[in-house]
């Protein structure tokens, strides 16, 4: 059996910062410097036909950028990578999609992006359309098409293609859970027919159910590879063992400005860490847990009663908590010059799974100026047991009850 | 760096060529009045100021062609010309979405701008049969023969200069405005609203090194003179071909930055 995929030592760098020249820069004796970034460091794998690879791993640790070194988007710095067969990526749903041609029109268009011939995709149309379940509409333009409906016709189009290979990024979250279901049993039904899939997904339980083996990329690097479910176990335990590595504070650091200071410096937000019931730090909890975030402040001046705040965002930028003392109308005592203290707010973690930020900030009680403010000292992950999705997790149950009282709990 | 699938791609991408190239066209006419209208109104809009300006106000001598008709046989080649090199400058940037998620030859994005137009091309050129029957100037059929070698020469220049400033676009935004200026520019400085025979013999050498003069006369010369074009158009066909080339290797040598750069 010939190998379908082999990646050898792949390595993938990105400049960071403006790109290019433009006027200021040309006449700038000084050129600032180019920075790099390795999105991607000696990747090795290898695929048969019929073998399935999930990736997993936390956000920004190189998943998509391997997909788009497959899908030939874009090519290694170095190493090489061997693709035999046709493949197809599902990177983005609908791609070519144009709001306003009709669903029929689209399926040729997104079908020929996808690299199908027309008589193919005229020979498996009515599938298509029949599994994307959107027969009433194929007609209409996909303007006014509901997102899921949108979603639907493009998984369905490129689950059609017929591929060798199979490429797929975590699209499948925006259809309801019966098309999910489908798109699964799909994915199952092409490895058992010979195509080989690579899945790229958060959602640890679809990869464990869709592949044999997955691979958990950190920082840009393979740290763990193995059959799915130890994959599933190991990256817990990466994530906790990132915790452990001294995370580094300096703004220099911190990549796009993200974790900028704007502040007096009067006092100085010197440390923070999360530590979990046990008092060990760590960066990995359980949805819900009990923890404690613990902020180390020096202050150079008496600062008086501060508004202290706290706030945890997605990695998208969304505020998903926020406190304040001002708000809470807690009032805060002064600090002496000159001495350090250390803050510590108790927190449940009544997140669902994903990865979070942490930000502390100490401002002025007039709110005029910040002491200091860092939007993101840590990014912490929360590890959900019963697989909710969304942001927070509200720890739903189910009871079901008949004339003659609960039947199920 | 890949073992590809070289052979079957074009012919497996030819569909999408064709898919592409109808997408622009019904996209473009989507929800517009006048639709396919469009394509005749725009020469027709165009020739009837220049033939007002020098018809009346400057006269220019045209021969014993009318100057709507004379000037009409050169802007509608001249339009395809110009509005397809001028979308052909955005027709990788304006679909960086899909370049930098999916792979396809990107070539397709370029030669579809170029084949929309193609159609706008010929819809105008009916009217322009319809000018020649109308103002009954003598048609010799075999002198347009030459018509699709014309028409080829002319495409291969503007898909040459198209692959050439798509590809600059991506890495530099300021290639759009540099080719907006030149082709408004290139307009004057080729015999499309003038005869030729008013370039004064000084700066004619210099006048014969622009590749459109070859290709405008020769259209003229088949359409209205019932002639075959002159020598300066094999000089037209030859740079169209180098053109061609090297825009095509330019292009092919850095698309595989497209993705990385936006």
């Amino acid at each position: 059996m010939t190998e379908k995929i082999i990646l050898n030592n792949v390595s993938k760098k990105y400049r960071i910062g403006k790109s290019s020249l433009n006027i200021r820069t040309l006449f700038n004796p000084k050129r600032p410097e180019t920075k790099f970034h390795w999105a991607v460091k000696d990747i090795n794998f290898g695929l048969n036909s019929g073998e399935s690879l999930g990736i997993i791993g936390p956000n920004g640790a190189g998943k998509t950028t391997i997909l788009k070194l497959l899908s030939r988007v874009t090519f290694p710095t170095s190493g090489s990578i061997e693709m035999n067969g046709r493949f197809s990526a599902l990177i983005e749903l609908g791609a070519g999609f144009h709001p306003e041609l009709s669903g029929r029109e689209n399926v040729f268009l997104n079908g020929t992006i996808l690299g199908m011939r027309k008589i193919d995709i005229q020979r498996r149309f009515d599938q298509i359309v029949e599994f994307a379940g959107i027969e009433k509409f194929i007609d209409t333009p996909v303007k006014r098409y509901s997102s899921g409906m949108y979603a639907r016709l493009g998984f369905s189009v490129a689950a059609h293609v017929d591929p060798e290979i199979l490429l797929v990024d975590e699209v499948l979250a925006v259809g309801d859970m019966a098309f999910q279901k489908k798109c699964y049993e799909r994915m199952l039904d092409l490895i058992q027919n010979g195509t080989t899939l690579i899945f790229v997904s958060h959602n640890m339980r679809a990869v464990q159910k869709v592949c044999q083996r997955s691979i958990v990329m950190y920082r840009g690097q393979i740290a763990f590879h193995g059959s799915s479910s130890n994959a599933t176990a190991e990256y817990s335990n990466i994530l906790r063992k990132a915790a452990t590595e001294n995370l580094d504070l300096t703004p220099e650091n911190i990549v796009d400005g993200i974790g900028q200071r704007i502040m007096t410096h009067e006092a100085l937000i010197e440390h923070v860490e999360i530590r979990n019931i046990n008092g060990t730090p760590s960066l990995s909890f359980e949805s819900g847990e009990k923890v404690r975030v613990r902020a180390l402040v020096k202050t150079s001046a008496i600062v008086e009663s501060p508004v202290i705040a706290i706030t945890i965002r997605t990695p998208e930028g969304q505020v998903v908590y926020d406190f304040t003392t001002e708000w809470a109308e807690i009032e805060t005592p002064s600090f002496q010059a000159n001495k350090a203290f250390v803050l510590e707010f108790p927190l449940e973690l009544n997140l669902s799974s994903g990865t979070f930020q942490l930000g502390v900030n100490m401002a002025y009680k007039d709110l005029s100026r910040y002491y200091d403010r860092i939007d993101r000292a840590l990014d912490f992950v929360i590890v959900s047991a019963n697989g909710s999705r969304g942001i927070s997790d509200l720890k739903a149950g189910l009871e079901i009850s008949d004339d003659s009282g609960i039947i199920f709990q | 760096m890949y073992s590809s699938l070289k052979k079957t791609e074009l012919i497996n991408y030819k569909d999408l060529l064709i898919a592409w190239t109808s997408r622009i066209i019904r996209a473009r006419y989507q929800q517009s009045i006048l639709g396919g209208l469009w394509a005749i109104l725009q020469p027709v809009a165009t020739v009837l100021i220049f033939t007002v300006v020098f018809s009346y106000f400057l006269k220019v001598d045209t021969g014993n062609i009318p100057y709507i008709v004379f000037s009409y046989t050169a802007m509608v080649p001249w339009l395809f010309f110009s509005t397809s090199i001028n979308e052909m400058v955005e027709s990788i940037v304006s679909n960086m979405n899909l370049v930098s998620k999916i792979y396809f030859p990107r070539e397709i994005l370029v030669m579809s701008t170029l084949f929309a137009r193609l159609v706008d091309f010929l819809i105008a050129f009916l009217l322009l049969i319809v000018l020649i029957i109308i103002y009954q100037i003598p048609v010799q059929l075999t002198s347009w023969l030459f018509l699709p070698i014309l028409l080829l020469c002319q495409a291969f220049l503007a898909l040459g200069i198209g692959f050439f400033v798509s590809a600059l676009n991506a890495f530099y935004r300021d290639v759009k405005h540099v080719i907006t200026l030149i082709m408004q520019l290139w307009l004057y400085a080729t015999p499309i609203i003038y005869p030729i025979s008013i370039v004064p013999e000084s700066i004619k050498k210099i006048y014969l090194f622009n590749p459109m003069v070859g290709i405008i006369e020769g259209y003229r010369s088949v359409l209205l003179y019932q002639k075959i074009p002159d020598s300066s158009f094999i000089y037209s066909i030859v740079i169209s071909v180098i053109i061609l080339l090297l825009g095509y290797l330019f292009f092919k040598k850095v698309e595989m930055h497209f993705a990385d750069i936006i």
